[in-house]
């Protein structure tokens, strides 16, 4: 279903869409945009250009949570959580296929978190696809785009003075309901600017036989010299949609037991009691995290655990670019892993 | 601007010399705006050396990161040196084995503000004394070079290396006291619901990811407070409780070791400006105690120094 | 304030030189104050004052030796330096400066903690209680780092 939404009457579609639903959707705060509950005032749609700066995973998996609540005589209930029926407006579509990854992991058949579950059960997610791609995004370089569906329940194109408005599942649809069905016109313009936008974005590296490389250079030299200035800090993998590690620590003194984001690049992540480090350094962590984008996830799904948003790009304090760590693994040397 | 190709000659120099095994400088990145921390260890390496005001790290922080018994030369702007005299007074490196190329400092370009000025797709920043050329899709622009600079840089108050081994380019003129102790005043001179307020704004828009610790040269504890658990300094989570206790505790460590480079604020993700916090210590260490943080490589910082002369000023602010 | 002010009490184990005064310390204290006894005031770490502040304490009160009276020498003095600053840095985000009081006593001083406390205790009641730091709660769901 294709349909058309003008424009002027975003603002009120979206008071509408309040009686039932929380509304998320990006708003300034500082010098960026986050995704942020609308309320009474008008909230200015933001013209954002692009990204949030925190990926919306963190509606569904927050920075902070917690699981227990216990007491020091010995007693604990489960955390209860309520959510309420939610919209996130205005995903871009690498954010959305980034939830859509992490689906695999906290939904499978054996190993289900309620809380993720909840969340996703409760939310509509409308993506909004990037008619002007941004400068470090490399979505169409591990195979997804600027109009990526994935994980979307609809999906707009910007049309310049309305929307293109595809609905693409049931969940979706009652949101517009009063819509004109989009002209064949229109159609193709939208068609159009999707395939500009695709065609605009440059392949940042090959994805051929990178896994193979990555995985047979395990004790290559190569891991050290692109983290030699790593800092070994969280921004890289706490900005990234796709990353997912947490930490569940006791806080006594609060009498709960809380679930917090965790990086790969922290020294402590893979601290044994015993003091001993199976990563001891930042090589090793670098490796990790690109291991398991480029390798791993492959292994476990059979697609990059990337969706190129770019955000430990434009941020990591020390311009460490994984994509021109990526192109370097390019030329190390491989072999073809004969098929099972 | 340094003289890239004096600089080159130089590191090169110490290289063939043996007078270092290792120089510290910077690299170019895939984007402009962002060149990056890089290590030579030989003299074909050094070609790719660069120094512009997009360069925005803080090298010494790359001292305690190094293998211990290697002889590094690093490059040093004002606030750079004073870290490395810092880092030399705590024991973390002996001054011999050490050899400080001095860079007389215009301020580091704040990345972000090119950005708001000229959209993300920049091909090409070209720095000169008071002006910021951008290459752009949209245009070449021109803008006033203080006007983009961090605003640690703005107010900068040493900006030449003070105890360079060598010194590739003219001094320049250092800040004003007055300039650098002024955002420190006005936050002062708020009452204490606003200041509560911002505080508090702040600091809980922070994700802690510790971007903040790892950038800063004086943080180089193995095991900082917050990793430990045994006992639990601070809560773990990204909670009031945590993310204050992270900002308080963090800034307060620096207490007579913060150079007020300002490497803090320029890696957080989230734009938190959190030099409001160490520039108050700063200032207090200054009027208390006549300290300066890394003017030499001798003075011991005040938490390090007891003195009986202190005696007057513990009937100060309560007891009898 | 309807309850009583809670103090947090930092005390180190030296500076009650009379005996009476200790006993009574550490047997006559009322509900509201809270001890906790250190080696030495030098031991007290900032994060100390942070928890107890964090936690719900309407007031601290720091207690040790005068300068050359300090069982270690110089304890004292560096908890001095720290300690101080630290209170200005608190008072300088926000936190109400009176709300930590230092106790520095004399090895003649008799009876004086009761007296301190008690005039401590009044000045918080006069104050009432403040939300600035007092913080262990959790965020609700979708809040802004949600
Ligand atoms: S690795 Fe970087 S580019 Fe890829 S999804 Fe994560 S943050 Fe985005
Ligand atoms: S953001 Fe950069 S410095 Fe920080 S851990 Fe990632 S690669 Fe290292
Ligand atoms: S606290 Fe910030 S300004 Fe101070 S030395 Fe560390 S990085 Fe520099
Ligand atoms: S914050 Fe404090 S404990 Fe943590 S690394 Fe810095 S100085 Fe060390
Ligand atoms: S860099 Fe910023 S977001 Fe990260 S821990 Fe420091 S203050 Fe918090």
């Amino acid at each position: 279903m294709n349909l058309i939404l003008p424009k002027i009457d975003l603002p009120d579609l979206l008071q509408s869409w309040r009686k039932k639903f929380t509304v998320f959707l990006p708003q300034k705060l500082e010098r960026f945009s986050h995704f942020m509950p609308l309320d009474d005032a008008n909230a200015e749609i933001l013209e954002q250009p692009h990204n949030t700066r925190i990926p919306p995973k963190a509606l569904f998996l927050p920075m902070t949570e917690a699981l227990v609540k216990f007491t020091r005589f010995g007693t604990y209930d489960d955390a209860e959580l309520e959510v309420s029926p939610r919209i996130v407006f205005g995903m871009r579509p690498c954010d959305a296929q980034a939830v859509q990854l992490l689906d695999t992991v906290f939904e499978q058949e054996q190993y289900t978190d309620p809380f993720w579950v909840k969340r996703q059960e409760k939310t509509i997610r409308i993506g909004l696809g990037c008619h002007v791609p941004c400068a470090n995004g490399f979505c169409t370089t591990v195979g997804y785009g600027p109009f990526s569906k994935d994980g979307l329940d609809i999906l707009l194109t910007d049309l310049g003075d309305s929307f293109l408005v595809e609905v693409l599942s049931e969940s979706g649809k009652t949101l517009f309901e009063n819509l004109h069905e989009a002209s064949e016109e229109l159609k193709n313009q939208a068609k159009e600017i999707q395939h500009k936008a695709h065609d605009a974005m440059p392949i940042a590296f090959e994805t051929e036989n990178l896994k193979e490389k990555i995985e047979q250079n395990f004790k290559s030299d190569y891991w050290d010299e692109v983290s030699r200035s790593c800092l070994g800090c969280g921004v890289c993998t706490f900005l990234c949609p796709t990353c997912f590690c947490f930490d569940i620590v006791d806080e006594v003194q609060r009498q709960e037991r809380v679930r917090n984001w965790d990086s790969c690049m922290f020294r402590i992540y893979s601290l044994e009691a015993s003091g001993h480090n199976p990563r001891p350094s930042r090589i090793e962590r670098t490796r990790q995290r690109l291991s398991h984008k480029y390798a791993y996830w492959l292994d476990q799904i059979g697609l990059i655990g990337c969706t190129g948003c770019g955000r430990c790009v434009s941020y990591c304090p020390v311009g460490l670019d994984i994509r021109a760590m990526l192109r370097q693994a390019q030329s190390l040397p491989f072999e073809v892993s004969h098929a099972e | 601007m340094p003289d890239i190709n004096a600089l080159k000659l130089e590191a090169k120099r110490i290289l063939r010399e043996g007078i270092v095994d290792v120089v510290v400088g910077f690299k170019p990145g895939d984007s402009p705006l962002h060149p990056q921390p890089a290590f030579f260890r030989n003299e074909d390496e050094v070609e790719e050396l660069i120094h512009n005001g997009l360069c925005k790290n803080n090298l010494a922080n790359y001292l305690t990161r190094l293998p211990k018994q290697e002889k590094v030369g690093i490059l040093v702007r004002g606030c750079e040196n004073r870290s490395v005299n810092s880092l030399i007074v705590e024991s973390q490196k002996e001054r011999d084995d050490l050899y400080l190329i001095g860079i007389p400092c215009e301020g580091i370009i704040d990345w972000r503000r090119i950005v708001e000025q000229a959209g993300e797709h920049i091909s090409m920043v070209e720095d000169n004394e008071s002006e910021v050329t951008v290459h752009a899709p949209t245009g070449v622009n021109s803008y006033n070079r203080f006007d983009l600079l961090h605003e640690s840089c703005q107010r900068c108050l040493h900006r030449n290396p003070v105890s360079a081994d060598t010194l590739i380019g003219d001094p320049v003129a250092n800040g004003s006291l007055e300039l650098a102790t002024q955002k420190v005043k006005n936050f002062e001179s708020q009452d204490i619901e606003a200041r509560y307020a911002f505080f508090q704004k702040e600091a809980e828009r922070c994700i802690r990811c510790y971007a903040c610790r790892e950038a800063c040269p004086s943080c180089y504890c193995t095991e900082c407070f917050v990793d430990h658990n045994t006992p639990r300094w601070t809560e773990s989570g990204a909670t009031p409780a945590g993310m204050q206790g992270w900002h308080i505790v963090r800034a307060f460590h620096q207490s007579g070791r913060c150079t007020s480079c300002g490497a803090c604020e320029r890696a957080c993700p989230m734009d938190i400006k959190m030099t409001y916090l160490t520039e108050k210590l700063n200032h207090d260490m200054r009027e208390k105690y006549n300290f300066e943080c890394g003017m030499d490589a001798e003075t011991k910082p005040p938490f390090q120094t007891v003195t009986l002369d202190d005696k007057n000023r513990f009937f100060v602010g309560g007891g009898k | 304030m309807t309850a009583k002010a809670k103090i947090a009490l930092f005390q180190c184990r030296w500076c009650l030189f009379s005996p009476a005064d200790q006993e009574w310390v550490d047997t006559q204290l009322p509900e509201n104050i809270h001890l906790t006894k250190t080696p030495c005031t030098g031991k007290i770490n900032p994060l100390y004052l942070l928890n107890a502040i964090q936690g719900g304490a309407d007031g601290i009160m720091i207690s040790g030796c005068l300068p050359e009276q300090c069982h270690f020498k110089t304890g004292n003095l560096a908890a001095r330096r720290q300690l101080e600053e630290f209170n200005d840095f608190l008072h300088y985000i926000g936190y109400e400066k009176e709300r930590v009081h230092f106790l520095w006593l004399d090895l003649q001083d008799r009876g004086i903690i009761q007296k301190e406390l008690a005039a401590f205790e009044a000045e918080l009641e006069a104050m009432g209680s403040t939300q600035h730091l007092a913080t262990r709660v959790m965020r609700a769901e979708g809040g802004e780092n949600a």
